[in-house]
This record gives structure tokens, sequence and C-alpha cells, in this order.
């Protein structure tokens, strides 16, 4: 099926039963995930745990070893990787070609995916403008700092304004300002062009911050997928408020430990997170504390993040979760 | 496929690989030596001390009169300058293009490997006949460009220094023609499909040259040394023997675009 754009529609990607094994190794055992045109997905899971092979296999360059759904922008990539591969763009953990010229890392790389010399020479400049490297251009990658090749990297993955862009720990290298405008562009190009966003990263901070959904992937199996919110909520079962008293305050614990549906109270710098029984606990709680006497400058649920959830996920081996769409 | 795309593979391979001072001062010292160094000094020899001559009869007796043209006035150090260059060097310059085809093809896959650039390469829309294509073609024209290039330096050296011994312009023959033209470029096609392949399985640029130069070279070695016999029968056997190649060539081209698959390279990736 096509789009009024005369492109496929469904999801960006849609896998089932992805299995590859490596001798006796098995790098991914019955992978389902599907994920949303223009989402931002964020593949977490520790070293070895089976995201490059993901990526390899999502990008038609390694086969798995069984699979029952394997489509990518609609089209089944078993079959038809080539029609697939110039809409996808990807920046993995690999090194610029360090002898040649920033603007000839760029245009080589568009005239690959089809640009004629005048069209990939242009995108390449809007390229290094875009990434503040235009002074920059012409000068043997070789010389550059790593933050700059992290950069160059990234606009070489942006280069023929793929519909789909596999980023491998895109920030790594970047100082926060750089970083900070790269996951700028990502959520306004994932919003506005409908571009689907498939990040692989450690950074949980950050991917908590851009993505729309995530999935866990642990010794090969997903653990959790979904959400970033949900995802957390699931893998972390508290429900904490955060109390943050007026400065000089005679609020104790034990203030908040008396209020219905209070499980313990931990004292933190400027204020007190309680963990409540249930979701549930938290309006009367709410109303217990604003009762009290005693001035406050917030009350508000600390919802679990996704470092939390990762670290527990990851700790624990859950049961795999179902597929979800995210 | 896409021409194209193919030939910017191989035009981003050549800038790569000439700007890389450890593959590209080896290539022109030794062809240097035996291009320019041995003519010359054999030359030389010959024109400052026209009674080294002597010594060389019973290599010259092994050469049939009909394998040197009438040439008036023809003397004995003509008649060696004439063997030399026109037989004897012939097997150099089957040599040249194997040592310059041999170390750019074994950098073409490895090489990448090495740098870490191949994965980039394979996630692009070349296919996968483009990429061995491109990569071919990155090893080829060099190689073609060069030998050809030292063919010309090596007419100028052997013209200018020849003709007052051999009493006229006696350089390059007709079977010259027939070598550079079609029997260089058929054995070179043949040493880089073979490398490439190497190259494609290989770690690193140092094992698959090591390994192509160990297959290629003792094949070409006797092709080499056969060279001179070829120069001396005739330009047509020279012909016979480039298209016997061209067609192998073919054959393996066919196979290497059919069987080349980029999830077996990713396989060797780390």
């Amino acid at each position: 099926m096509t789009d009024a754009r005369g492109e496929m529609d469904g999801p960006a990607i849609e896998v089932s039963g992805l299995s590859r094994s490596f001798g006796p190794l098995v790098a991914l055992d019955s992978v389902d995930l599907t994920i949303a045109r223009g989402a931002v997905f964020g593949l977490l899971g520790p070293n070895g745990a089976g995201k490059t092979t993901t990526v390899r296999i999502l990008n038609g360059v390694l086969d798995p070893t069984s699979v029952t759904k394997l489509e990518v922008l609609g089209r089944d990539l078993r079959r038809e990787a080539e029609a697939v591969r110039p809409q996808v763009g990807v920046q993995t953990d690999t090194n610029l070609y360090e002898r040649l010229s920033a603007r000839e890392n760029l245009a080589s790389f568009g005239r690959l995916y089809g640009m004629d010399t005048p069209s990939s020479r242009s995108r390449a400049d809007e390229l290094l403008e875009m990434f503040g490297l235009t002074g920059r251009g012409g000068e043997r990658v070789e010389r550059f700092s790593k933050g700059m090749k992290q950069k160059l990297l990234i606009a070489r993955a942006l280069v023929a304004r793929p519909r789909l862009v596999y980023l491998d720990e895109p920030t790594a290298g970047l100082d926060p300002e750089a970083s900070h405008e790269l996951m700028t562009y990502i959520t306004r190009v994932s919003r506005e062009a409908h571009t689907t966003f498939f990040i692989t990263s450690h950074r949980l901070d950050e991917m908590e911050g851009v993505c729309t959904g995530v999935a866990v992937l642990d010794g090969g199996r997903i653990r959790a997928a979904g959400p970033p919110e949900q995802v957390a909520r699931a893998a972390v079962p508290r429900v904490r408020v955060r109390v943050t008293p007026a400065a000089g305050s005679p609020m104790t614990a034990a203030d908040l430990s008396a209020l219905p549906g209070v499980k313990e109270v931990l004292c933190l710098d400027g204020g007190f997170a309680a963990d409540l029984i249930e979701e549930g606990a938290v309006p009367s709680f709410v109303r217990g504390v604003v009762a009290l006497p005693f001035d406050l400058l917030g009350v508000a649920e600390e919802p679990p993040t996704l470092q939390e959830a990762y670290l527990a996920l990851v700790g624990n081996h859950q049961a795999p979760a179902e597929r979800q769409a995210v | 496929m896409r021409w194209s795309r193919a030939w910017t593979v191989a035009t981003k391979d050549m800038r790569e690989t000439f700007s890389t001072a450890q593959l590209v001062v080896p290539l022109i010292i030794v062809p240097l030596v035996v291009v320019v160094g041995y003519p010359s000094l054999f030359l030389l020899a010959l024109r400052l001390t026209p009674g080294s001559v002597e010594g060389l009869q019973g290599f010259l007796s092994g050469f049939p009169d009909s394998a040197i043209p009438a040439i008036p006035h023809l003397t004995s150090a003509g008649r060696a300058a004439y063997v030399a260059i026109v037989y004897l060097f012939a097997g150099f310059f089957l040599l040249v293009p194997v040592m310059v085809s041999t170390v750019v093809a074994a950098n073409s896959f490895a090489g990448e490997k090495e740098r870490r650039t191949l994965e980039g390469l394979l996630y692009t829309p070349v296919s996968d006949s483009e990429l061995v294509v491109g990569k071919i073609s990155a090893a080829f024209v060099p190689t073609i460009v060069f030998t050809w290039g030292c063919f010309a330096v090596y007419t100028a050296i052997v013209d200018l220094l020849g003709i007052p011994v051999v009493g006229q312009l006696f350089f390059p023959t007709a079977s010259w023609w027939v070598l550079m033209l079609l029997l260089v470029p058929a054995v070179s096609l043949l040493v880089i499909s073979i490398v490439v392949l190497i190259s494609a399985k290989a770690r690193g640029f140092q094992e698959a040259n090591a390994i192509g130069g160990s297959v290629i070279l003792p094949v070409i070695g006797l092709v080499a040394a056969q060279a001179s016999g070829l120069m001396v029968l005739s330009s047509g056997l020279i012909a016979a023997t480039a298209l016997l190649f061209a067609l192998v060539d073919a054959a393996l081209l066919y196979l290497i675009v059919r069987v080349f698959k980029r999830s077996r390279i990713v396989s060797y990736l780390p």
C-alpha cells in the first residue's frame, strides 16, 4: 500500500521473531519491535546486548538466522533491501575517510545515494553549515577533533534527507551545547518531516528527553518496550512524591510518615521523598501534606527515571515484554 | 547496476589510496628501478664500453635471426641493445602492473576494514555488484595509467639512449603495443579480481597483500618469464594470450558479481 506521496505506509519498522546466532552464541533471540513513523526510538542495552547486530540486520547488511517478519518503511527487507537503503541514513561507530576533506566525505556519500555532483556539493555545504563546520569543510578529516568527527558522521547520515535515521551514541564526544542542539534537531525533524530516528545510546537522561519510545535489549532479548514513562513505571513499581518545605520549616519525616498510604519516607537535600503503597494513595497524601501546618515550596510526583528502569531490567532479566507499538 | 555509483566508490578509493605515502612510495621506487634504472644502465654500458657485448654473445645466439629486423650497419652492440630492450625487459612490464595492482587491490576491502570505514559504506544504497566493480576499478584504473606511464618513460629513455646504439628508431614495436594495450590490462584485471576477493575476506591490508602476493606472483612470474618468448614469436600470439586472459577475466568477474554479498563481509567485522 502507498500513501498520497506514493510512499509505502505502515510502521517505519516492523519486526517479529528476529533471531541471529554466531555459531553457538545467540546474539538475538526472538526479537519483536514495531516503531511508528516519525517516532524517536531508543534501543537501550549493555555492551554485547545485540544492538549492533539489530542495526545491521535492520539495514540489510547482515542476514538473520530466522525471522517471521522483517519490514522497514513498508517493504520486506529480505527481498527489497536495495529499495529501502536510499531512504535510510546510518551513523554507527565507524570512521570517516580521514584523508578526504569533510566536504568530500559528505559529497561522495551524497553521490552514493544517487545525487548528482552539484546537488551533493550543495547538500554537503548545507550540512557543514548546520553543524558549524563551514570554515573547516576543505580540511582533511584527520585534523578534526573527536567531536567534529562525530558531527560529520551524523551529517553524513543525513546527507540524502533520509526518512529513517539510525544513530549510534550520537552525542558521544559532543559538548553539551552541541548535544542539546542535536536533540532539538531530532525532535524537530521527527515532528515536522515525520522522519523516524532509531537511536542506540547509553545516555539514558538524553534518551528519556528525546525518545517517544524505547526498548531495553539484554542478552539478545527485549526486556521491555514502550514509551519511556511506561517502561519506567512498569520496571520500577513504586509511587514516590517529593515534598519540598519552605526554608526553615520544622517539617520532619515523621510528619509525613503519619499520613495515610505512606510506605517509607526518605530525607533528601532540601526536602523529603515519600514512597506510597499505591498510585491511588497519591491524592489523599497530597491533601494530607497541604493540610499540615508547614509552608511548602512544592509537592510533586517523582516518577521513576529511565535509568532506574534500565538498571532494574538489565539487572533482573525479566521475561520479555509483549510486542508494543512505540 | 549504476556505473556512476561504482565510479564514486572507485574515485573515493583512489583518492584515499594515493594520499597514503606508505602505499605510494614503494609503487614509485620499484618501477623506477625497473623501468628507468635497468635499461638506462644497460644502454649506457653498451655505449661507453662496447666491448662488454662480447660477454652477451651466448645470450644473443639464443635469439633467431628473424627476431631482429634488417637494420643497416647494425653492430653487435646494437643487436644486444635491440634484443634487451624489445625482448628481455618485456617481462618487467607484466610484473609492474601485477605489483601495483596487488598492493592497491589488497588495500580495497581490507584497508577499509582496518581503518573502520567499510561498515559506513555498506549501509549506503550501493549495490553489491556496484561495490565490487567500484573496488576493482579503483585498482584497475591506476594500474593501467601507471603502467602506461612507465611505458611512456621507458620508450623515451630507450629511444634517447638506444637510437645511437641501434642506428635508427626501433621502439616501440608492434608486439609492444599489443602487450601494453591488450595483455597488460587482461593480466591486471585477473590479478585485481583475485586480490579484491582475498581482500574482502582478509582482516587487514598486510594479510591481504601477503596472501594475494603469494597466490598471484608465482603464476604471473611464470607468464613474465615466458614474455620474451612470446615477444619473439608474434604479436598475434600475444593477442591470443591476452584474449585467453580476457575470457578468464570475464568468467571470474561474472562469478564475483554473482557471489559477492555484503552480508558475508559484515560477518567478518567486529
